[in-house]
């Protein structure tokens, strides 16, 4: 023991000389770098042209689009990793029995690790790609408010994937004395306090690292919309995705840190013998309040700004204004209040007072309606419009469509009557795989290939993206449809194996249907692979986009401010180089 | 490190670059897992790191004129914590937190790995201030 720790404190110290030195390098670069007064954020930079090259450029930018496009990378390889651990979950469910993973043990570490990783570590990043790319960019900003902290937000996450990840890691390391984290990503005590495996520790630190960053990046963007705004920008004429990161990140402000809290709390119980969440002295339920206190806020986090960028996009393929600007933003502020008021929608079962669930799940109705406001406008917006369908409108529409069964189904589950019968079933699992997968991913699919020009300076291929689109919502028809039609079955969530008596359901229908459910999550994976395929090719080896307005927006008077900003880059970069500021090769002044 | 510093004194940085937010980051995520997993030389590398970051990260943006004094005060910040923590196990007398580096209770080692952070950190603070003051950077 004490070897080991003079050995780790010995490779401490080698990586605090290595900080110094690569600190010093930097304040070298510095020698000859342009310089800016410090205190003024960056915008005030007459020459910006300058930026190290290689590994060191992407450790040390703190530029907000460098960062957006961090964070979609980072994004992606997290995608890949819960898509993958949910590939070999429903490999293991095509059969009743335990046939493939060895031990329910994989089992439930594999479905942990996918909910968190999809959450935490795709659902909110790819997000802040957006808006760190294009929220500077639509309002007229030079940059974020404060750059920095933006890098620390950033670099804040790939620790906490590998904390998260890490009980994988270090099965294998430790001979299996450390697991993957084995609590679901609700992590309900008292399971996730008595758990006695290090990996829930180390997974919970990553989440709590997860939590600052979101919380930094909030505090970030509300600055930035507030301070950093062109003249000419106002409330008034604010567009709807800035609208969108606004309210979700005022919901990070009050909700992530409450889940910081909450993980502390369980860290405490876990490792010092607290007993805020044991059965004798504290209180399980006590977690679940304080759980679902963030984690339905947590929802609409992840789900207003693809509402957002639909909102943003889909006009634009209509070749019509928004219908409703006023009232889509309305909606989402309303629903934005709502959502800290009906936690208990997921409690609806544990025995918590009547009168509590019955005004719970009043307001859970009542978010339907701000809901249908939006999904109303989105309709109108299309009606009588010149419709394209382009990559991204495709994906926006399917996301309207998506929308519709996900939230119809949510609202069945909002009634208590219903909620008794149906918790715990593959039908909730259905739901929110229907608004997960088929919103938010969509909302992103839509995004990166709208804005794709304007990151890469290339074009994607436009027949290949039209696959990955039809492939995704038939994929995603099949596979969440089965799931819908397994909750009325009875078919409890969460379980490796489902050899259960036929008396209580009928295993033939359940196993036919686990088995279309399979099929459907490889036709999605399947088209995933087309997806990153397109983006990596285009990006290599796509056609040069040479004119400012690749999706013809001029026509209809929907040019907008980004790809002003996008003109302004191909009149002032060379011939010779056109890809853009994002490749490193080239990079222009924003001024 | 050395800091430019432009004509009305603030310190100037870099267009579009620092090296400080990945440390901060690093120095934050190592220094927690140290202390909650009671491996106390990630502990206290990780917290030396923080601080370090935090008052180059302060330097550069403008905040301070030189990293010494917040470095300083960070780790007047970990030695009061690390002793806080300690004080719950042992109570605040001097006798008993004497006594106590003896000893083997991983809540008060988690204590004094928090205090040898601030340690290691006031003496950084130390060093570098000196040595700016003999010229050797600016």
């Amino acid at each position: 023991m004490a070897g080991e720790q003079l050995a780790l404190t010995v490779l401490m110290g080698v990586f605090l000389v290595g900080v110094v030195s690569l600190v010093s390098r930097m304040e070298n670069l510095r020698a000859y770098a342009p310089l800016t007064s410090g205190d003024a954020g960056y915008g005030d930079s007459a020459a910006t042209g300058h930026k190290p090259s290689g590994l060191l450029r992407w450790l040390t930018t703190v530029d907000h689009k460098d960062i957006g496009i961090l964070y979609g990378v980072y994004a992606t390889v997290a995608f890949v990793w819960g898509g993958l651990a949910v590939m070999l979950m429903r490999v293991e469910l095509t059969t009743p029995a335990l046939d493939v993973l060895g031990s329910t043990g994989v089992y439930n570490g594999l479905l942990t690790s996918h909910g968190i990783t999809m959450l935490f570590l795709f659902g909110t990043p790819i997000i802040a790609a957006f808006s760190n790319y294009f929220i500077p960019l639509l309002i007229g900003a030079d940059d974020m408010a404060f750059p920095r902290i933006n890098g620390i937000a950033f670099w804040l996450l790939p620790p906490a994937a590998l904390l998260i990840w890490a009980g994988f890691f270090l099965d294998p390391l430790t001979g299996g004395t450390v697991e993957a984290a084995q609590t679901s990503w609700v992590m309900y005590a008292p399971l996730s306090a008595e758990q006695a495996n290090q990996g829930v520790d180390l997974m919970l630190l990553g989440l709590h690292l997860s939590g600052i960053s979101a919380t930094l990046g909030a505090i970030n963007f509300i600055v930035t919309i507030f301070t950093e705004r062109s003249p000419d920008v106002n409330w008034a004429n604010l567009d709807i995705f800035s609208w969108t990161i606004l309210t979700q990140s005022a919901l990070i402000l009050f909700a992530f840190p409450l889940l910081g809290s909450a993980i502390i709390m369980l860290l405490l119980d876990r490792n010092f013998q607290t007993a805020f969440f044991a059965v004798n002295g504290g209180s399980p339920i006590l977690w679940q309040h304080l759980f679902w206190f963030f984690g339905h806020p947590e929802v609409y986090i992840l789900v207003l700004p693809p509402m957002g960028l639909v909102s943003w996009i889909l006009p634009k393929f209509s070749g019509r204004k928004l219908f409703g600007y006023k009232f889509v933003i309305y909606s989402t502020l309303a629903i934005g209040v709502l959502s800290f008021g009906v936690w208990a929608h997921h409690m609806f079962s544990t025995g918590i007072d009547p009168r509590i669930r019955a005004s719970f799940m009043a307001v859970s109705l009542a978010i339907a309606i701000p809901s249908a406001v939006k999904t109303f406008n989105w309709i109108a917006t299309m009606w009588n419009g010149n419709i394209r369908l382009t990559a991204p409108m495709l994906f926006c529409i399917g996301f309207v469509a998506n929308f519709v069964i996900g939230g119809i189904t949510g609202v069945f589950l909002a009634a208590i009557p219903i909620d008794l019968v149906l918790h715990d079933t593959y039908y909730v699992v259905g739901h929110f795989h229907w608004i997960v997968m088929g919103m938010i991913a969509f909302a992103a699919f839509g995004a990166i290939y709208y804005w794709f020009p304007i990151v890469t300076g290339k074009m994607y291929q436009k027949r290949l993206a039209k696959m990955h689109f039809w492939l995704s919502e038939i994929g995603v028809v099949i596979t969440f449809f089965a799931m819908l039609l397994l909750g009325y079955l009875g078919m409890p969530r969460r379980y490796a194996t489902y050899e259960f008596n036929g008396l209580i359901a009928p295993l033939s229908q359940v196993t036919t249907l686990h088995q279309v459910a399979t099929l459907g999550a490889f036709i999605i994976l399947f088209a995933q692979i087309i997806w990153v395929f397109n983006l990596v090719q285009s990006y290599l080896e796509g056609p040069v986009v040479e004119t400012e307005d690749p999706w013809d927006l001029k026509e209809t008077g929907q040019y907008s401010r980004e790809f002003e900003w996008f003109a302004e880059q191909l009149d002032s970069t060379d011939d010779d180089a056109p890809a853009l500021a994002a490749d490193g090769r080239g990079e222009p002044s924003d001024d | 490190m050395s800091q430019r510093e432009s004509e009305t004194g603030e310190t100037a940085g870099t267009g579009k670059l620092s090296s400080w937010p990945l440390f901060v980051a690093l120095g934050l995520a190592v220094g927690e897992v140290g202390v909650v997993m009671a491996v106390y030389p990630l502990a206290i590398g990780g917290l030396v790191l923080f601080a370090g970051s935090v008052a180059g990260i302060l330097t550069e943006s403008g905040y301070a004129e030189r990293p010494w004094r917040a470095l300083t005060a960070l780790s007047g910040l970990f030695v009061l914590l690390g002793l806080v923590v300690v004080w719950t196990q042992t109570g605040t007398e001097l006798s008993t937190v004497q006594s106590a580096l003896a000893s083997t209770d991983t809540v008060v080692l988690r204590g004094f790995s928090i205090t040898g952070a601030g340690v290691v950190s006031f003496a950084a603070g130390l060093a570098g201030s000196s040595i700016t003051e003999t010229g050797r950077a600016a």
